[in-house]
């Protein structure tokens, strides 16, 4: 089972590197939330608990409804334009995500014959922390920016979860309520910058001057 | 005669009837998922019907290629189709590596279709025949990635093979499926020109694919042209439901239900695939093929790294 969503996991990462729509990310991010959620409820099937389910639920709160939404309304208010504006060709780009993903699946495969770990959640999990760094490097508009620092984050959740079976729980929480108070910063960064220049992409950026 | 036997040409014969209606329905439920009342299910047999009634002319320009080449298109699908299992029979077809054979013989009959079209000396002809050539090479490899890691994860090359062997408490069968229906799916969509590549509806010769291809052809050229489109469209289909024939090992009856219900889920996927989608610009289709080349790749990462 764990397997099928890191899976589905590796699929959403796919159509990250494919789609023009900024509005699609953000359903992206909805649905990694989404599977993330799954992922850490599955055990709860087997011994329930109260205190354990805590977790999932915030993270369902946190990563499927108020960060999406905020960012949607950012969108909205801001009136970014809806399509992504890459620097490179996304047929180069789908095929760096490809390469880069053969590297990680060997790398992990080595990795896994000297210590005990999933493979698949854990590659999959590398593979989104990569994505999330090629989305930053590779896109102008700063929104696009934070959705692939979640995806980063998403990523380096999976990843966690593959490598230690188990966080401590308030650790866990700390991290998502970090995430959200940085989306929120960058929310508040943008419409700063966007009453300074017109447009949201980092090439304005360049521009500053102290 | 051989039981078996039998049973292959049964199956095979279910295959060659069934093809248009298979095209109908889809084209039915499209039309009622956009509010219309649209032709009766039945309507590619009249069409075929009325196509085999008519004359056949030839443009004066074109040689023996154009003569020759609907037959040959016609007859490679059926061989395809002859190899593709129905429920739990036995194909009329079926030896180690037919998947190989499975590939080229859909080759064989789009290179004679790219032929033909080229034959006739029309350019808008030659415009489709360019694009189908390109698009094809694109879509090759999602269909040796897909079906290469599933044959791998069996240990078998043979499409009857392949499923027979498959056991269900092998768990990472259940993601196979997953990913497997996702790009074969895409490869049906490109190798049969539906919605998201190629709009069967339309008649703008610059926009279309496949329909440009068969323009200037008439009567029972056109008929055979036609009919193993609508053979393709099922074959397709059929390559995908066979994902599912694992489930059924217990029984034939089990395979025959899997066989109708995995039709029509899969005729709806299509009728809703194409309603809410529109058609992608040229030169997006290159990158939406390798979207699904990359799902292929994936497939066959899971299975080297989780053995």
């Amino acid at each position: 089972m764990e397997n099928v969503l890191s899976i589905l996991f590796c699929l959403s990462l796919f159509y990250v590197a494919v789609t023009w729509r900024v509005k699609a990310y953000v359903t992206v991010l909805r649905f990694q939330g989404l599977i993330l959620a799954v992922l850490l409820m599955i055990p709860f099937i087997y011994h329930f608990s109260i205190f354990g389910i805590i977790l999932p639920f915030t993270l369902l709160l946190v990563k499927v409804f108020l960060i999406p939404r905020y960012i949607n309304k950012i969108i909205l208010d801001l009136d970014v334009k809806r399509r992504i504006e890459p620097t490179i060709q996304q047929m180069f780009f789908l095929l760096l995500v490809i390469v880069s993903m053969i590297i990680i699946f060997l790398v992990s495969n080595i990795i896994s014959q000297k210590t005990p770990l999933d493979v698949i959640p854990f590659a999959s999990g590398f593979s989104a922390i990569i994505v999330g760094i090629y989305i930053i490097m590779f896109r102008k508009k700063l929104i696009i920016h934070v959705c692939g620092f979640l995806i980063l984050e998403n990523g380096i959740f999976l990843f966690s979860s593959a490598v230690a079976s188990e966080f401590p729980m308030m650790i866990e929480i700390g991290i998502l309520l970090d995430v959200f108070v940085v989306v929120f910063l960058m929310g508040i960064a943008l419409n700063k910058i966007s009453s300074t220049f017109e447009g949201f992409e980092v090439t304005h950026l360049g521009r500053l001057k102290d | 005669m051989d039981i078996k036997i039998l049973q292959g040409i049964i199956s095979l014969i279910i295959i060659l009837i069934l093809a248009p209606l298979f095209a109908g329905l889809v084209n039915k439920q499209k039309a009622i998922l956009t509010g219309r009342v649209g032709a009766p299910i039945l309507q590619p047999y009249y069409e075929l019907i009325k196509l085999i009634k008519k004359e056949t002319i030839n443009a004066s320009s074109s040689s023996f290629i154009s003569r020759v080449s609907p037959i040959i298109n016609l007859t490679s699908l059926i061989i395809a189709a002859a190899i593709l299992p129905v429920g739990f029979w036995k194909p009329l077809i079926s030896f180690n590596g037919d998947i190989i054979l499975f590939a080229y013989i859909l080759g064989l009959a789009r290179f004679f279709q790219i032929l033909a079209a080229m034959d006739i000396g029309s350019s808008f002809e030659g415009m489709g025949a360019s694009r189908e050539a390109t698009f094809a090479l694109f879509a090759e490899p999602i269909f040796f990635f897909t079906i290469g890691s599933i044959s791998f994860l069996s240990g078998y090359t043979s499409i009857y093979d392949i499923y027979h062997s498959i056991q269900l408490t092998n768990i990472s069968y259940e993601v196979f499926i997953v990913i497997c229906s996702i790009s074969v799916f895409m490869l049906a969509v490109t190798e049969c020109s539906r919605m998201p590549i190629d709009d069967p509806n339309t008649h703008l010769e610059l926009t279309m694919i496949h329909e440009v291809m068969i323009l200037d052809n008439s009567g029972i050229d056109l008929f055979l042209y036609q009919y193993s489109s609508y053979i393709k469209l099922f074959i397709y289909a059929i390559l995908e439901i066979s994902f599912f024939y694992p489930f059924s090992q217990q029984s034939y009856i089990l395979g025959i239900i899997i066989f109708i219900t995995g039709s029509l889920a899969l005729s709806f996927t299509l009728g809703v695939v194409e309603t809410i989608t529109s058609r992608y610009k040229m030169k997006n289709i290159p990158q939406y093929l390798l979207f699904a080349t990359a799902i292929g790749i994936l497939n066959l990462l899971i299975y080297t790294f989780t053995k």
